[in-house]
């Protein structure tokens, strides 16, 4: 039987001095090697309840549990997003001046790991994805699956323990969304990865073992 | 061949993306540091060679008036400082800057025709003026700017003088200044009965005494004797004489504005770059990058800005320092070359410079929260 790796435990997230509520008391548990879908409307909360599971954001009430433990002040937060968690996002978030590669490695720079072993990881991960001949392309000279097998492969550079995708296929066209979900869900299987992603497409959330919806800032029942 | 990224690199790609605006603040930070490398340099080396003069002619105390930058004294309190018994020589001067021609200017003194000082120099033709003549010797680099030699005429302040020598002193102050009886220099300066300091020469120091201690000795005993004066050691009195005073202050004042404008350019520069990287720093924050990671990026880049700007302003102080040493109007006290401290200093600010102006935007960026940077358009 699996353990869960993460927690969220009564979670409310209010802005504007509690005159908005973008979770108004989420409970869930999320086990190690889990795929788990998060669907809702726009607004509904389902971002949010991300970057609180990833350690982006702090909650306004509740805790977050990584293995047991509370993800407490920034510093641990840095660490833990570092070492245990991969973003991917709808938009790829890669830096311009970068090249494919470079993108990569520079995730492993905030754990200061030596730079001829970046340097190799980075450009195993990029093969991996099939870019092997665009890793010294910079991100404008690459097509819209491309830059988001880039940015799948910044995720995984440090070895995380659990996979956050924010609406990863949502810039992408059919073709390749269905791509970039095969990639994602073979990493899962074959790496035994928490996978946890933020969709609106009901085909990609219909895949998923388990599904979480939201709505109004509540897991609906 | 696949590209290794370092932190180093990160750095410098983030500032070469923007190339005219980095060229542009390194062109702000390298005029700051070029003002500093010529200006204080400049000064120092009017300082040095004014030393020069009191070492080669083994002058060891300066007496002047108390609480004044320009002082005037009675000549004839020349006889009280004789009569203190660690005294040697006496040598009262006065000492001005004067329009030679409209080109030239230069340092004019007034010396007794018996001065010990005149001893250091070497006559490369004629000789000694007499007191009480209008006559002058040259030093032998303002000779040459003035197209004058021995036997010619001077007029200067409405006086005509006859050149009697032309020498070559030890220092370039010298060598381009003009030396006329003390009586001359009273009568062209309207300082009738009145001279700028006594220079003093000191016995040898008895055996045990160290020199140091024999000085200020010296110094108290001669301002006992005199009341009203105050007797400077020859260092104090290079570095604190009113030119010199005057020509450091100057120096510093320039250049520290100079460095300012540059520093605000590096902050300027800095501050566009994080508020435009705003969404960058969310990524690399959601990546895990610590905060003191961001501070370390921009101050890296911020302190790049510095070294570089600092390199290429002591290249352009150096070149305005040759510039000044060619021309005929700074040549006598110019010096081209620049000493490793004064170098050592110049990079110094240069660096400390970038770190100043890195520091606002650094911390900034550090406590951007990651999830308002990535939303950030």
């Amino acid at each position: 039987m699996s353990s869960p790796i993460l927690e969220a435990k009564g979670l409310v997230k209010s802005y504007d001095d509690g005159r908005i509520q973008a979770l108004r008391g989420v409970d869930t548990t999320i086990e190690a090697g889990e795929y788990v879908a998060i669907t809702g409307p726009s607004g509904s909360g389902k971002s949010t309840l991300l970057h609180m599971l990833g350690g982006l954001d702090t909650p306004s009430q509740g805790t977050v549990l990584f293995r047991g433990s509370p993800l407490g002040a920034d510093a641990d937060l840095d660490l833990y997003r570092s070492q245990h968690v991969g973003f991917i996002f709808q938009a790829f978030h890669l830096l311009p001046t970068l090249r494919a590669v470079e993108n990569v490695q520079v995730a492993m720079l905030a754990l200061s790991q030596r730079g001829n072993h970046r340097a190799e990881r980075a450009t195993a991960l990029l093969d991996e994805m099939g870019l092997r001949e665009r890793v010294n392309h910079y991100p404008n000279q690459l097509s819209a699956g491309e830059r988001q097998r880039v940015a799948i492969a910044r995720a995984l550079a440090n070895d995380p323990a659990i996979l956050l995708a924010d609406e990863p296929t949502g810039n992408l066209d059919t073709a390749n969304s269905a791509n970039i979900m095969e990639i994602l869900r073979g990493i899962q299987k074959r790496l035994g990865m928490t996978l946890v992603i933020v969709t609106h497409e009901s085909d990609i959330a219909q895949s998923a073992p388990r599904h979480i919806r939201i709505r109004d800032g509540r897991i609906e029942a | 061949m696949a590209v290794q990224l370092s932190f180093a690199g990160f750095a410098w790609k983030n500032l070469w993306r923007r190339r005219l605006r980095t060229l542009l603040t390194l062109g702000g930070i390298t005029m700051g540091i070029g003002a500093f490398v010529a200006l204080v340099g400049f000064s120092r080396a009017f300082e040095r060679e004014w030393l020069r003069i009191y070492t080669n002619a083994g002058t060891d105390l300066a007496v002047v008036e108390t609480n004044f930058i320009n002082t005037s004294l009675n000549e004839s309190l020349d006889s009280k400082i004789r009569a203190v018994p660690d005294v040697e020589r006496v040598a009262p001067m006065i000492f001005n800057l004067i329009d030679l021609t409209p080109d030239v200017n230069s340092l004019v003194y007034g010396w007794q025709a018996s001065t010990y000082e005149l001893d250091s120099l070497t006559f490369l033709s004629g000789g000694r003026f007499h007191d009480g003549q209008p006559e002058v010797i040259l030093g032998n680099l303002l000779a040459d700017d003035l197209k004058k030699r021995t036997g010619d005429t001077l007029p200067i302040q409405g006086t005509v003088f006859k050149v009697v020598g032309v020498y070559h002193g030890g220092t370039a102050l010298e060598d381009g200044a003009v030396i006329m009886p003390l009586d001359q220099m009273q009568v062209i300066s309207s300082m009738d009965g009145k001279v700028t300091a006594f220079h003093v020469r000191l016995r040898p120091a008895p055996p045990g005494e160290s020199y140091d201690g024999y000085v200020k000795r010296a110094e108290k005993e001669i301002e006992a004797a005199v009341p009203g004066v105050h007797a400077d050691p020859a260092a104090d009195r290079a570095a604190n004489n009113g030119l010199v005073s005057m020509a450091h202050s100057v120096a510093w004042g320039t250049s520290t504005i100079a460095l300012l404008i540059g520093i605000l350019g590096i902050a300027n520069t800095m501050a566009m770059s994080v508020f435009e990287r705003t969404r960058e720093i969310g990524i690399l924050r959601a990546l895990g990058w610590k905060g003191w990671h961001v501070i370390l990026l921009i101050l890296s880049e911020a302190t790049a800005l510095g070294v570089v700007g600092g390199l290429a302003g002591i290249a352009v102080g150096w070149g305005a320092l040759r510039l000044l040493a060619a021309l005929p109007q700074t040549a006598s006290v110019a010096s081209a070359s620049i000493s490793p401290l004064h170098l050592a200093e110049s990079m110094l600010i240069a660096i400390a410079s970038g770190v100043a102006a890195g520091a606002y935007p650094a911390w900034r960026g550090a406590h951007l929260s990651p999830v308002e940077a990535l939303r950030y358009e």
